[in-house]
Parts: structure tokens; C-alpha cells; sequence
């Protein structure tokens, strides 16, 4: 029995698109494409193990998910669009032979076409989708992953990866988008759309460096199989064959990548005979093909050849720099010009490549820190070298990471700055403070130490570093957070004795006055308070106890996060709003100041307006008369 | 995990219907990123064996022809069974013989 379903599930694998993308041409609806082509599955799980895998199985399940799809359709009346397709009584031979598949036998199955499979890849990546939802539904699709399966691949709950996949194919209905393929500029447009779901599902594989590595190098196989089969789909688009090539030569690396004991392996000290010749190869032949699809290089074709590059035994950095400058032209992102100062300062020294980095803006990546580090060791310049790396250190998540880069920093001899460090100066301010100003006033520094540098002397801060740090920090903050952060850094300058630091710092004027008590105003029909409500819900997945329960003072509007809850850009550009001027106190507040007879506990009354937090029962029954949702629906349900 | 397919040369003899078929299967598995490499072997080769120190080749062939490795493809699949799968495909296009699958240690 095992084998069998074994068996269906090796079928379903290698056939579900072509199956899946022959529904859609017919009822044009993911969601419903996807249950009749499951609606077969589970027919061949029960039907097979008794009478045995028929000669062609891909065509038995096409007719049987075919024949649901006709019946749904006579169901809602749409048989002139089926009359249209179904293709002429017994042309085809690979007729099933299932011993009780439903009678009707003029239905053949016919699997889905190339053109069919493409625009399934079409719309499975379409840009109504977010991103996450695009990668799970091509996953699931396209690839013909199980949730389960899917789950285990990014290390999240199988529950998740169906929700996401539900709400995915409730929006593409919810859309209407069309289904036709595009041309012209909406085919490029649309064609990196799937290249970037398909690279970013390869990049998820590649780049896991922990946990259950062999399932996770699954995804760059799955990614690597999407770009072979949509480089087969679409041959003459030149940017399919690049992308293929970049992967192609990055899996190539894949088994000298890490050492016995899973440790990453760089680059220039990989064992090459453990290199994939047959994909390197392969990688080689898609940048050839690319080229004859002609047009300027795209940008994965570029980062192919840059990866191509770095295969030859001495890596050529002019060649590799040229290529990230134009790299560059096409995509201007910080980490391309940080991987250009890389290459330039190996192509034509440090300093040159420091130079590049002057005005690079990249609030919190380490990357930053620790490529000017290096440059500056080369340099000879080991005071700042150390202070770089060990910034780079405190902003790394990979502890093994962390502990190179230390490594590294400590080993540079330097004379030891005179003065306390940036750090712990911190430390003893937030100490000999009230408890209530202390966690106003951590968060604001702790920011700024990180981005300067935990061991960085005090006396080694100058007035303008800090001013730039905090503007780094803070991009786009309402004037009123802006001026919270500053006080709580003028605060500190003045407690340590150099007042003077402050001095770049402005105060921002605030334009508008505080809103009136009572309720706050209303925008598109629904209050501000409900919509960043049901956002956070939404995009944090969080408990509805837990997200009522946030404070002010618990949030860190530029991580995103409030302990274990986490938002998105959603919720980020309404947060400001619903916070205004307030600096602690429940997050979220009831419209009315508590009655005289039930006064609320501490912890649930707003310190600022008098107004006590928002009750569990009031927010749902708010919810349901605006939505007819309860709050939980509203969990996780978008990306 | 990849696979490899060596194919004895069989007693059906090919016909333009073969080929085709086998074209078109070819050309799918290609396009799907499965098959990575394929190619059909000289029958006669030749035989290098060691002992002690002295190492002979010897100019084939050395089995009889239904007996001699015709073929070979280097697949790239999720699972066993996706290599059963796709070997019961080959085996219905190239009719009565045998293909013995190997699956691949390595990089």
C-alpha cells in the first residue's frame, strides 16, 4: 500500500503542473484548478493500489480531474466555455482504463501544454500576490509540494503555509486577474515577477546555514528544476537563461560549501574537486544561450558572470568590478555597491574601495561594518578596523558569525583608547535612572550604541558621527518619535559630561495638535485603532490576548517588533498615527475614560489620556460589526 | 539525488516511431530539468584490468550484443519512486529488454 501511494505521490510530482495548468485553461481559477486536480489524487489513492498504475498515469489523472472540473462547470452553467475546449470523442489513445472512474468516457485527459504550465508560473507569481504568497503558491502549484512540505522547507507551521496558500488563491479570485499570457513591456514585467519568486525560493535553500540543512538544499533543487522548466517554456527571453546559469553555478558549489562539521567554507578555500563539474557546465551553456537570446545583459545574467568569475582558479577582480559597476547601473541597492567596494578594493586597492563605501547607507546590515573593517586592516588602520568589525559583530544574528568577526577584532593590535566605552557609559546612565525613564529612554540609545559601536571610547564619538548614526537609525520617523529619540540622547550626552556631541542633533517642529478624547477619527469607514488592530493581528500571526496586551513603551517602531511580535510595512505606516505623542501606556485604548464605579488596573490605563485599554469583548464585537469576522480570523491571514 | 540508467541494447529494433517517441521523451525530461546528461555507448569499447603491476586493455566487445550496455541518462529526481516512475516511462518506448538504475553518491 506504502509503495503505491509512493508511487502516486513520485506521478503527482512530476505531473501536477501540466495537470493543474490544463484545469486552469479551464475553469480559470487556481483554487478550483487545484482542488479537481487533488479531487484525482485522492481517486488514484484509492483506486490504484486495487487495480494496479495505469500505463499512462498522468493522463488518468488528468481525465478524472477533468471530468470533476465539467461537472462543476454544468453545475454552474458554463457549458459553452466547455464545449469550446473539450477536445474531439476518442482522439486520444492513452485512454484510462480505472475500474470505477464516473462513466462519461468522451472526456479525455489531455495534461496542460507548455504555454498552459507558463501561465500557471504566470499567475502563481502575479503581482497581486505578496511575495511570500507567491513563493508558497508556485511551491505548491508549480512544484507540486505538499504544505507539509512546504512548512518544513521554511521552518514554519504547516497551518501557516496553508493559510497563505488559501488566502493567495482567494485574492487571485478576488482579482479576476486575467488569464491570458502577457506581452510586450507587462511580459517582462510579469516575467520578473517569476524570476524573482523562483531565485528567492533558491536563495532560501542556499543561504540556510542552520537547522535542517538537507531540506532546505531541497529548495534550491525545486528552484533550480522551476528555472530549467520556464527556460524550456520561454527560450528567448535572455534574463530566464541567466538566472538559470547564476543558480546552476551556485548549486555547483553546493557540496564544498560546507566543512564535516557544517561549518560555511568560503569561497577562495573550497576544495574545487569537490565543485559540480556537470552543473558548472550546465551554468556555462545557459549563459551561452542567453546570449544568443540577445539583448543587454540583464541583471542575473551579470551576477552569473560574476559567479563564473569567481569559478577560474585566480579570481580577476578588474573583470568582476566592471561587472558590479554594471551591476550597479541596472540595480542601484547598497549591497550591490558594497559587493562593487569589495571587488574594487581587490582590483585596485583599499582605499578605493573604502572610498566607495563613503556615502553607502545601510542602517543595521553588518555586512557594512565588516567590509570596511577589512578594508581598513588592509589599510593599516587597526583602531578603526576593530571598532568596524566589532559594530559588525553586534549586528550579526549568526553567532557563529559573531564569534569570527570577535575573533578577528581581537586579534588587531591597537593602543587602547583612554575613557569609558560607548557601552557600558550606556549602561551605568540607564542604571541611575527611574525605572519608567530608563526603558523610555534604553531603546533610543541602545540604537545608537549599536550603531556606533558597543566598544567604541566615548571620547572617540565626534558631534557629527552622532548625528549621522541617528539619522541612519531613524530615516523616516514623524517628528514627534524623531524628537523622543533625541532627548533621550541629548539626555545621556549631558549625563556623560560632553554635552557638546548633542549639538547636531535638531529638535523637529510638530505640526499638528493632539486629537481630542472621544473617538479618534475615522478613515475609510473603519476606525485607525481597528485597522492597525486587525493589520498587527494579520501580519504578526500573534495571539489577539497578546497584541491587545502591547504597551507603547514595548514597541521598537524601526525593528518592527514588540518582543516576539513582529509587523510589516502595514501596520508600520499606521503605528505612527495611532501612537501620536504618547510615549507609554497601553497600546491600544477604549474610546471612553473609564466610569467612576470600575477602575481599571495599572497596567491597563493610559498614564497620557486617562483611557484604559481596549477589553478583548469590545474589540471583537467592534470586529464583527465592521467585518463579520471574529478577531482570530484575522491572524496570519496575509503575509 | 541522481540516478543513473545504464540501458542494454534490447532486441526490439528501433523504428522512426521509437525514435520519435524517445525524442520527445528526451526533450521533456530536458526541458524539466530532470535528465542532466544522456548519450548511447559504442557497443565494442574496450576493457582495462589490473594485476599487480601490470595493467592490459583489451578491445571489446565482450558480451553478446543483447547483453552490451546501449545507453546511459543521468537523472536528477526527489525520490526513488520519481526514478521508477520515469524509468517505467522508458521502458514503455523502447519496449522488451532491460535497464539497470544506480542511484548516484556524490556531489
Amino acid at each position: 500500500m506504502s509503495g503505491i501511494s509512493a508511487t502516486v505521490g513520485a506521478v503527482w510530482k512530476q505531473e501536477s503542473a501540466r495537470i493543474v495548468a490544463g484545469l486552469l485553461r479551464l475553469v480559470h481559477d487556481v483554487g478550483l484548478a487545484e482542488e479537481m486536480a487533488q479531487e484525482a489524487l485522492v481517486a488514484a489513492l484509492e483506486q490504484w493500489p486495487a487495480a494496479g498504475v495505469p500505463d499512462n498515469p498522468g493522463a488518468w489523472l488528468m481525465t478524472i480531474a477533468k471530468r470533476r472540473a465539467v461537472d462543476h462547470l454544468r453545475r454552474s452553467s458554463r457549458l459553452t466555455d466547455l464545449d469550446a475546449e473539450r477536445p474531439a470523442s476518442g482522439s486520444h489513445t492513452g485512454a484510462p482504463d480505472a475500474p470505477g472512474a464516473p462513466a462519461g468516457g468522451d472526456i479525455q485527459g489531455e495534461p496542460g501544454s507548455g504555454d498552459d504550465v507558463l501561465r500557471l508560473m504566470f499567475i502563481a507569481c502575479h503581482p497581486v500576490l505578496p511575495t511570500g504568497a507567491r513563493v508558497a503558491l508556485t511551491l505548491r502549484v508549480v512544484a507540486g509540494l505538499t504544505a507539509a512540505e512546504i512548512a518544513r522547507a521554511f521552518l514554519t507551521g504547516e497551518a501557516a503555509i496553508a493559510q497563505r496558500i488559501a488566502a493567495a488563491k482567494r485574492t487571485l479570485a478576488e482579482a479576476q486577474v486575467a488569464y491570458g499570457l502577457p506581452d510586450g513591456a507587462e511580459l517582462r514585467e510579469r516575467l520578473s515577477s517569476v524570476l524573482e519568486v523562483v531565485y528567492l525560493i533558491f536563495n532560501e535553500g542556499y543561504s540556510a546555514t542552520s537547522g535542517a540543512e538537507l531540506i532546505r538544499g531541497d529548495l534550491c533543487l525545486e528552484a533550480l528544476r522551476l528555472g530549467r522548466l520556464l527556460a524550456g517554456l520561454a527560450p528567448d527571453q535572455a534574463e530566464v537563461h541567466g538566472l538559470v546559469a547564476l543558480m546552476e553555478i551556485q548549486q555547483s558549489r553546493a557540496g564544498a560549501r560546507t566543512g564535516p562539521d557544517g561549518e560555511p567554507v568560503p569561497l577562495h578555500e573550497q576544495n574545487r574537486g569537490r565543485w559540480d563539474r556537470l552543473l558548472i557546465e550546465r551554468g556555462f551553456a545557459a549563459m551561452l544561450r542567453a546570449r544568443e537570446a540577445g539583448g543587454p545583459p540583464g541583471p542575473y545574467l551579470l551576477q552569473a558572470a560574476i559567479a563564473v568569475c569567481h569559478t577560474a582558479e585566480k579570481t580577476d577582480w578588474v573583470r568582476v568590478a566592471a561587472l558590479y559597476e554594471s551591476l550597479e547601473r541596472l540595480m542601484p541597492t547598497p549591497v550591490v555597491r558594497l559587493n562593487r567596494a569589495v571587488a574594487v578594493g581587490f582590483a585596485d586597492g583599499p582605499q578605493a574601495g573604502l572610498d566607495l563605501l563613503d556615502d553607502v547607507q545601510l542602517a543595521d546590515y553588518h555586512l557594512l561594518p565588516g567590509v570596511r573593517g577589512d578594508l581598513l586592516v588592509r589599510l593599516g588602520r587597526p583602531a578603526e578596523a576593530r571598532r568596524e568589525l566589532e559594530r559588525a559583530a553586534g549586528l550579526t544574528r549568526n553567532t557563529a558569525e559573531r564569534d569570527f568577526l570577535l575573533r578577528r577584532a581581537a586579534s588587531l593590535a591597537l593602543p587602547e583608547h583612554d575613557g569609558p566605552l560607548l557601552g557600558l557609559s550606556a549602561d551605568s546612565f540607564l542604571t541611575g535612572l527611574a525605572p519608567a525613564t530608563a526603558r523610555a529612554y534604553e531603546q533610543s540609545l541602545r540604537r545608537i550604541v549599536r550603531a556606533l559601536g558597543e566598544r567604541t571610547p566615548l571620547s572617540a564619538v565626534t558631534a557629527s558621527q552622532l548625528a549621522e548614526a541617528c539619522s541612519g537609525a531613524w530615516p523616516r520617523v514623524a517628528p514627534r518619535s524623531w524628537n523622543r529619540h533625541v532627548s533621550a540622547i541629548r539626555s545621556f550626552t549631558t549625563w556623560a559630561g560632553t554635552p557638546i556631541l548633542a549639538a547636531g542633533l535638531r529638535s523637529r517642529p510638530v505640526e499638528s495638535v493632539s486629537a481630542p478624547p472621544g473617538p479618534r477619527p475615522v478613515t475609510g469607514g473603519v476606525n485607525l485603532r481597528e485597522r492597525v488592530l486587525w493589520s498587527l493581528l494579520a501580519e504578526s500571526g500573534a495571539r489577539v490576548g497578546a497584541v491587545l496586551g502591547l504597551n507603547v513603551e514595548d514597541l521598537d517602531l524601526d525593528d518592527r517588533s514588540a518582543g516576539p511580535v513582529v509587523w510589516r510595512s502595514g501596520t508600520a505606516r499606521l503605528l505612527p498615527a495611532l501612537i501620536g505623542d504618547r510615549t507609554r501606556g497601553p497600546l491600544f485604548l477604549s474610546d471612553r475614560r473609564p466610569g467612576p464605579g470600575r477602575p481599571p488596573a495599572a497596567v491597563d490605563l493610559c498614564p497620557e489620556t486617562g483611557r484604559r485599554r481596549l477589553s478583548y469583548e469590545r474589540a471583537e464585537y467592534l470586529c464583527k460589526q465592521a467585518t463579520g469576522h471574529t478577531l482570530r480570523h484575522f491572524r496570519g491571514t496575509t503575509i | 539525488m541522481r540516478y543513473l540508467m545504464l540501458s542494454k541494447a534490447g532486441s526490439t529494433p528501433p523504428d522512426a516511431k521509437l525514435y520519435a517517441d524517445m525524442a520527445a521523451f528526451v526533450e521533456e525530461l530536458t526541458a524539466s530539468g530532470v535528465l542532466l546528461a544522456t548519450g548511447g555507448l559504442d557497443p565494442a569499447g574496450f576493457k582495462m584490468t589490473s594485476e599487480g603491476d601490470e595493467i592490459t586493455v583489451t578491445d571489446g566487445p565482450f558480451t553478446e550484443a543483447k547483453e552490451a550496455i546501449g545507453g546511459f541518462a543521468l537523472i536528477e529526481v526527489r525520490s526513488r519512486e520519481e526514478a521508477i516512475e520515469l524509468g517505467h516511462r522508458f521502458r514503455k518506448i523502447v519496449g522488451d529488454g532491460e535497464s539497470v538504475i544506480h542511484q548516484v553518491f556524490g556531489p
